[in-house]
């Protein structure tokens, strides 16, 4: 019993990442924009939250340095997309590898080479009061740190934007029509630009969140293709913040398993345990990609004039 | 009418690059009117609205509304102007529910949810105020295309537009469907609406217009009203000539005059009644089960017959088994079930090889996704498909120099306007398409020639072409089978009609004795007990 709730209790934080970064993936797809430069800004949050944790202290200083550095990726990726209507697969890569290396260059220029690692202090747990006190259920969900509580306060914030809100439903329809969206007056351009802005700063958040509950420090393989997976997660959870959050608590599961088998020496390889997730979206998609519907317009970029001849 | 014009629009130029789209334009139309937009392919009209409606930007002129002048820069200035717009494909967000479509966009009062009680209620009241009637909870994209117009006429109805704009809203519909339309464009005049209806049919403009303006390649031609105008002047006035080419032939007198609507089709083909073919049978279709892309069965044991030399019409409200019978007796999308016979070589089954071997050629309905490659030359989407004949081969090659001059010569014969057998099939215009298309499959020489909607979006000129061959298709033997929405163009053509509804062929009619009505109720399925 006490093997499973220290298991769970696991489980919850080592989501935040997929959720903080599924839900900014969400967030600009759903206008659509399809961002794949995640995992790049993933390790970019990582790498300027360490940094600006560790010179400026704090770590809600280094969230919020990572989520502007993610924010200002996601402005490039927006800009480069609507106004110059360039290809987003070939930007998003392109901004990939360039966030990819940003983050190293600046730990080496900042922290330079050094034999001890420089560390930060892990965030703390704030149990919150009565609830934390519920056997099993306080002991998993409310004795996290505030990071765990924001990524599902967000998640359901998100869920309520998108499908009980008359916003929402003009912001949805920017990535299903944008012609149609168009016509009826919302600003195309102007939602796709916040919405890819917005979700590169919660990428972003995912990866600074890393190094502040695991190892205290950067690393540059942490990230560990997390940002990849977050793209299967959204496909996985049908670009639905509420199914999204169910998806990441599968993917972080298998992170933390994978983890324990490589710790405990089970006989299950850990490669096998990682591949999983991958597996599992495979699987969805070929089976219920009725279901796992995704935005009529992703990927595509809109132009106004051109797609109205005639 | 000492009133002020509702709108006003005064000297509009748009140019598209060096194309000239609209050249000083004056429009104007009065308050409580139905103002119908005549013209042909690129005349302009669909380009003159989208400036109205903030789609596109104009380069000069000015726009008054109730004598106020107004800068509508985007469809949302638009939209606070009191602008609506239904264009011909409907700009829905096809997931969401028709309340949803109709809501999108704009606000909802505060602390009140966007599909809340007072949104739904006055949309009700909307909708039965005008006989638009719609399931407010529906899922856009499993309605047919007559209701789906109606979410677009109630969403501008919503945004209290004082000027709807219809852009050839009749293409889809049935002849009831046009009527009820018609019915609720009245009753929105009544309610002191001003719309315009963009339009080429000048039957229906005649129908319901107060005043019609006529353009003609970018330039406005006429103003006239209802009293002052003749089904003949406008026609005249649209193609600025005389419309028929060659009074003694019969066929093609029918065919233009049918297209520009000036006849009922009824009226003409009365003329060579009942003339039943009985030359032998060509193409045989028995128990035909066709599935469609999501695997439902659409066609459900279909049998037709052609005789050599007929053309046999199938009439229809599309999304009825149209694309899935084209593209099941073309050789295109695989039968589940049945038989395909032309001549006696059964076709069921055999590689799309065959099919072409045997003579069947097949002109798709969306030529631009299914018909060319689009950045493709000329000369090599006229190639396509006789890529292995003898003719443009040498040595195991191409011969790229016989395929450039069989291109120059067919540019020639089916006087397709391009700069050259090296043009890409792309930027053509519609009309241009659709005669290589058409080259490319009479070099094939057609046994049994499918055809779907093959004038759709097509000028007069072009059609009448389209139409001069299939009767010469049909003079050396080959049979035609017609799939086409536009009802008076399948009884101009046929030997004999039938209608297709649900997957299943709803009465036959022979030449002489269609009747209109008839087939738009078999066409929407009130007739399917009389099979």
């Amino acid at each position: 019993m006490n093997e499973v709730v220290g298991f769970l209790a696991l489980v919850i934080p080592a989501m935040v990442p997929f959720v903080l970064a599924a839900q900014g993936t969400i967030l600009s797809g759903r206008a659509g924009v399809f961002n794949v430069s995640q995992e790049g800004v993933m390790v970019l949050g990582a790498s300027v939250g360490f940094l600006a944790s560790f010179t400026l202290g704090g770590n809600t200083i280094g969230l919020l340095v990572a989520a502007a550095a993610g924010g200002l990726v996601g402005l490039i990726l927006a800009l480069a997309t609507t106004a110059l209507r360039m290809d987003q697969f070939v930007v998003g890569l392109a901004l990939y590898f360039a966030t990819l290396g940003l983050a190293s260059l600046l730990y080496r220029v900042i922290v330079g080479v050094t034999l001890e690692p420089p560390l930060i202090e892990l965030l703390e747990t704030y149990p919150i009061p009565l609830l934390s006190d519920i056997p099993i259920v306080g002991e998993v969900l409310f004795d996290q740190d505030l990071v765990v509580y924001f990524a599902f306060a967000l998640s359901f914030g998100l869920w309520w934007f998108m499908y009980r809100t008359s916003a929402g439903l003009r912001f949805r329809s920017v990535g299903e029509n944008p012609k149609a969206a168009d016509s009826l007056g919302v600003n195309v351009f102007r939602t796709r630009v916040w919405a890819t802005v917005a979700g590169s700063a919660l990428v972003a958040m995912g990866g600074a969140y890393l190094p502040m509950v695991y190892t205290g420090t950067f690393t540059e393989g942490m990230v560990a293709g997390r940002g990849w997976l977050v793209i299967a997660l959204a496909f996985l959870g049908g670009w639905r913040p509420h199914y999204v959050v169910a998806g990441a608590a599968f993917f972080a599961g298998m992170d933390v398993l994978a983890l324990r088998a490589q710790v405990a020496d089970i006989a299950i390889p850990h490669q096998f345990v990682m591949m999983l997730p991958y597996v599992a979206t495979l699987i969805v998609m070929i089976f219920a990609f009725r279901w796992a519907r995704q935005p009529g317009f992703l990927g595509n970029n809109y132009d106004r004039e051109s797609r109205l001849s005639g | 009418m000492t009133e002020a014009p509702r709108l006003q629009m005064t000297g509009i130029v748009k140019t598209f690059g060096p194309v000239r789209a609209l050249n000083s334009v004056d429009f104007e139309v009065a308050p409580r009117e139905v103002h119908g937009l005549l013209g042909g392919n690129g005349a302009g009209k669909t380009t003159l609205m989208n400036v109205l409606y903030g789609l596109y930007r104009a380069d000069a002129g000015t726009i008054e509304l109730d004598g106020a002048p107004v800068t509508v820069a985007s469809p949302g200035d638009a939209i606070a102007a009191r602008i609506g717009m239904v264009h011909q494909t409907f700009l829905q967000i096809e997931p969401y529910t028709v309340l949803e479509n109709i809501v999108l966009g704009t606000k909802a009062a505060r602390g009140e949810r966007f599909d809340g009680p007072k949104a739904r209620a006055e949309i009700t009241e909307l909708s039965e105020r005008f006989g638009l009637e719609v399931d407010l909870d529906a899922v856009v994209e499993d309605l047919p295309v007559g209701v789906r117009q109606r979410v677009e006429i109630l969403k501008a109805l919503y945004r209290r537009s004082r000027v709807l704009i219809l852009d050839e809203p009749t293409t889809n519909l049935a002849p009831q469907e046009v009527d009820a339309l018609f019915a609720s464009i009245r009753a929105m005049v009544d309610e002191d609406l001003s719309v315009i209806l963009i339009t080429h049919k000048i039957r229906e403009t005649l129908g319901v217009c107060d005043r019609m303006t006529v353009m003609r390649e970018g330039q406005r031609v006429a103003t006239v009203t209802r009293a002052e105008a003749t089904a003949e002047s406008l026609a005249a006035t649209m193609i600025g000539e005389t419309p028929v080419t060659d009074p003694t032939d019969g066929e093609e007198v029918a065919a233009a005059v049918v297209a520009t609507g000036l006849a009922s089709a009824d009226e003409v083909a009365a003329a060579d009644a009942g003339a039943v073919s009985t030359a032998p049978v060509a193409v045989r279709v028995t128990g035909l089960r066709v599935d469609n892309d999501q695997r439902v069965e659409q066609l459900h044991g279909l049998d037709l017959e052609l005789r050599e030399g007929e053309v046999l019409g199938i009439a229809g409200v599309s999304g009825n088994g149209q694309v899935e019978l084209a593209e099941a007796v073309s050789g295109v999308r695989p039968i589940t079930g049945g038989s395909v016979r032309l001549g006696d070589r059964e076709l069921a089954g055999a590689a799309t090889s065959a099919w072409l071997g045997a003579g069947v050629v097949y002109v798709p309905e969306d030529r631009h996704r299914d018909g060319i490659l689009p950045t493709s030359s000329i000369t090599e989407n006229l190639l396509l498909g006789s890529q292995r004949s003898t003719r443009v081969k040498s040595r195991g090659l191409i011969d790229w120099k016989a395929a450039r001059q069989r291109a120059v010569d067919t540019i020639s014969d089916f006087s397709i306007r391009a700069n050259g057998p090296g043009a890409l099939a792309g930027d053509l215009s519609g009309g241009n398409i659709q005669r290589v298309i058409l080259a490319r499959a009479f070099a094939h020489h057609p046994r049994f020639l499918v055809l779907h909607n093959p004038t759709r979006g097509l000028d007069l000129k072009s059609t009448e072409f389209v139409y001069e061959q299939v009767d010469a298709a049909t003079r050396e033997g080959a049979c035609v089978l017609l799939l086409s929405e536009d009802l008076d163009e399948v009884i101009t053509l046929s030997d004999r009609v039938a209608a297709l509804y649900s997957g299943r062929l709803i009465g036959e009619w022979t030449r002489g004795q269609t009747d209109h009505y008839a087939i738009g109720r078999a066409m929407i399925g009130l007739e399917a007990q009389d099979v």
